[in-house]
């Protein structure tokens, strides 16, 4: 049995509710009898070593039971959810799925075989060593989603070391390696996961006053929302601790002024890839985007201003692309840096730099000042090509009030004029009703048509 | 011939109106008279390939808004003119006027 620690530890604090699922607490206790339970339906369906299964579902008590089933088994498991439903036929097939159990929203299940054999070598490696797998896939926002193959034992070793025990809200799913990384370490230290329905401001400010939860891990596009959506004044968020953000750059608008709605929650940027696992964080204080990333068993390097990891709890490999990977084993992030002796401030993705005439400018700076005019609810902003200055930058608006385009264009450049040197000033400036985020609440930079 | 979707005198108010636009936007003075004869880009004109460019992605999108004319008026085809359009308020006026001919002779 792969993680027979992480059972023991789980045995210890049975009478300690482990999951909040529909409003409604499960101990651990009742995890470990699923677990039983799922083993005896397991056998009965020749679900075992090596074989590769799908779970459809989320933070549900027979879900996450089922996920350690499977990881006690051997097995390799690749989550998927509901919001990647137009794409799940494709993914079954480049992950080999054989087994698939899905959830209903009453946590009833359903298993249905696929006639598949595993032909991928990476996933034939895996299963020779008898190790559990673990498949995720990428957004896909910046092209085809590409299957991460992991093995499970390096992936939860960094979990054995006891941390803290905490109320943590679940913001990202199992098909996230920020959700993974959720999951373990609370089950591996005897907090509870509060799960939500929905990644709507209200719900989750309504679920963090009910179940006093003490984390929110969470991206800067939620917090934004949260912003806007002033759900925080609706509900009693005074039990929060600790916000964590991560999954893509922080606004500096948007930290300062969560800042100063919570002054006493801490703030704590997170680093992951998921190719690589979730790596230890330390930021140099709540309102700063300066960041030590690391841990014991991560490696950094920055090579021309660029970002690069060597981890112990690595992917093997893309099933559906070639190996990020170089010969000594680390991987280019694409992730552009500014470096402060221990600390590192993320600029943004090499392939978003915009080039103005030979004039870098990066989106996240520009968005960081147009969140912070009035009516503007929400903006990404992007390189478009042009054959005068190369590319120059488009910022796509959400506003809560409709608003004259010429006037509005006037009022950006106005505020901007103060705040940005020309070159990073919007040229196109665009109002839209279309949202701006992914389903995993990422901005999604699209270029235009 | 067949009357385009958009009268000469309004196209140059249309390029006037981002001229001022641009000039007011990014703190350039706005000369007293603008007209036919009024540089744009080049030796001795107020603005600089910024300046151009926002102008130019301004007057499409003016136009595409209130005329619904699509065109691409920073291309290949208008870098490669050997008489830059965007040298006067005219030339560009004409350049203008050339390309939506022709689109809409298309239709």
């Amino acid at each position: 049995m792969s993680i027979a620690w992480l059972r023991e530890r789980m045995e210890q604090w049975a009478d300690h509710p482990a999951i909040v699922w529909n409003d409604h607490p499960f101990l651990y206790r009742d995890l470990l009898a699923r677990l039983q339970m799922w083993h005896q339906a397991l056998d009965r369906h020749d679900v075992g070593t090596g074989q590769v299964v799908t779970i459809e579902g989320d933070y549900s008590p027979n879900a996450v039971s089922l996920l350690l089933a499977l990881i006690e088994r051997n097995t390799i498991v690749v989550p998927l959810t509901r919001s990647v439903a137009a794409q799940r036929e494709e993914f079954l097939d480049i992950a080999e799925v054989q087994v698939v159990v899905s959830f209903d929203d009453d946590d009833r299940w359903r298993i249905e075989r696929r006639a598949r054999p595993v032909t991928n070598p990476l996933t034939c490696q895996l299963i020779e060593r008898g190790h559990p797998g673990l498949v995720l896939f990428s957004s896909g926002s910046t092209g085809k989603s590409k299957a991460a193959l992991h093995d499970f034992i390096p992936l939860l070793e960094k979990f054995q070391v006891p941390r803290h025990r905490r109320v943590t809200l679940t913001f990202l799913l199992l098909d996230h390696i920020g959700g993974i990384n959720t999951l373990f370490y609370t089950l591996a230290n005897g907090g509870t996961v509060v799960a939500v329905p929905s990644r709507d401001p209200d719900v989750v400010c309504r679920a963090i006053e009910t179940h006093r939860a003490q984390t929110l891990p969470t991206s800067p596009t939620f917090l934004n929302l949260l912003l806007i959506s002033e759900a925080y004044k609706r509900y009693d968020l005074s039990s929060l601790e600790l916000i964590t953000y991560g999954t893509e750059v922080m606004p500096e608008s948007t930290l300062q002024r969560i800042h100063a709605l919570f002054p006493n929650v801490q703030l704590l940027q997170t680093y992951g890839l998921s190719e690589l696992g979730i790596l230890r964080s330390k930021s140099r204080d709540s309102s700063s985007l300066w960041v030590k990333i690391g841990g014991e068993g991560f490696e950094t390097k920055i090579v021309d201003g660029v970002l690069w990891i060597r981890a112990r709890s690595a992917m093997l490999g893309y099933l559906n692309a070639p190996s990020p990977f170089d010969e000594e084993g680390w991987m280019n992030t694409q992730d552009v840096v500014e470096v402060d002796g221990e600390y590192i401030r993320i600029l943004g993705r090499r392939s978003e730099i915009i080039n103005v005439g030979g004039q870098k400018v990066y989106p996240a700076e520009v968005e960081s000042v147009l969140l912070q005019m009035p009516n503007v609810k929400d903006v990404a902003v992007t390189g478009e090509s042009n054959p005068i200055t190369g590319q120059i930058v488009t910022a796509r608006f959400n506003l809560f009030e409709p608003e004259d385009p010429n006037e509005f264009k006037r009022r950006v450049r106005a505020f901007c004029r103060e705040r940005l040197a020309p070159y990073k000033i919007p040229v196109k400036i665009i109002i839209t009703d279309d949202k701006q985020h992914s389903a995993r609440f990422k901005k999604m930079r699209r270029s235009s048509p | 011939m067949p009357s385009l979707p958009i009268s000469h005198t309004d196209l140059f108010q249309q390029v006037v109106a981002s001229f001022r636009d641009v000039l007011e936007q990014s703190g350039r003075p706005v000369p007293e008279t603008i007209d036919e004869q009024t540089i744009l880009f080049g030796k001795g004109a107020p603005l600089d390939s910024l300046a151009l460019v926002t102008m130019i992605v301004d007057l499409e999108q003016r136009l595409e808004e209130e005329y619904g004319i699509t065109l691409t008026l920073a291309d290949e085809r208008a870098m490669s003119q050997r008489n830059s359009p965007f040298r006067t308020i005219r030339s560009l006026v004409d350049y203008l006027e050339r390309l939506i001919a022709e689109e809409s002779g298309r239709d």
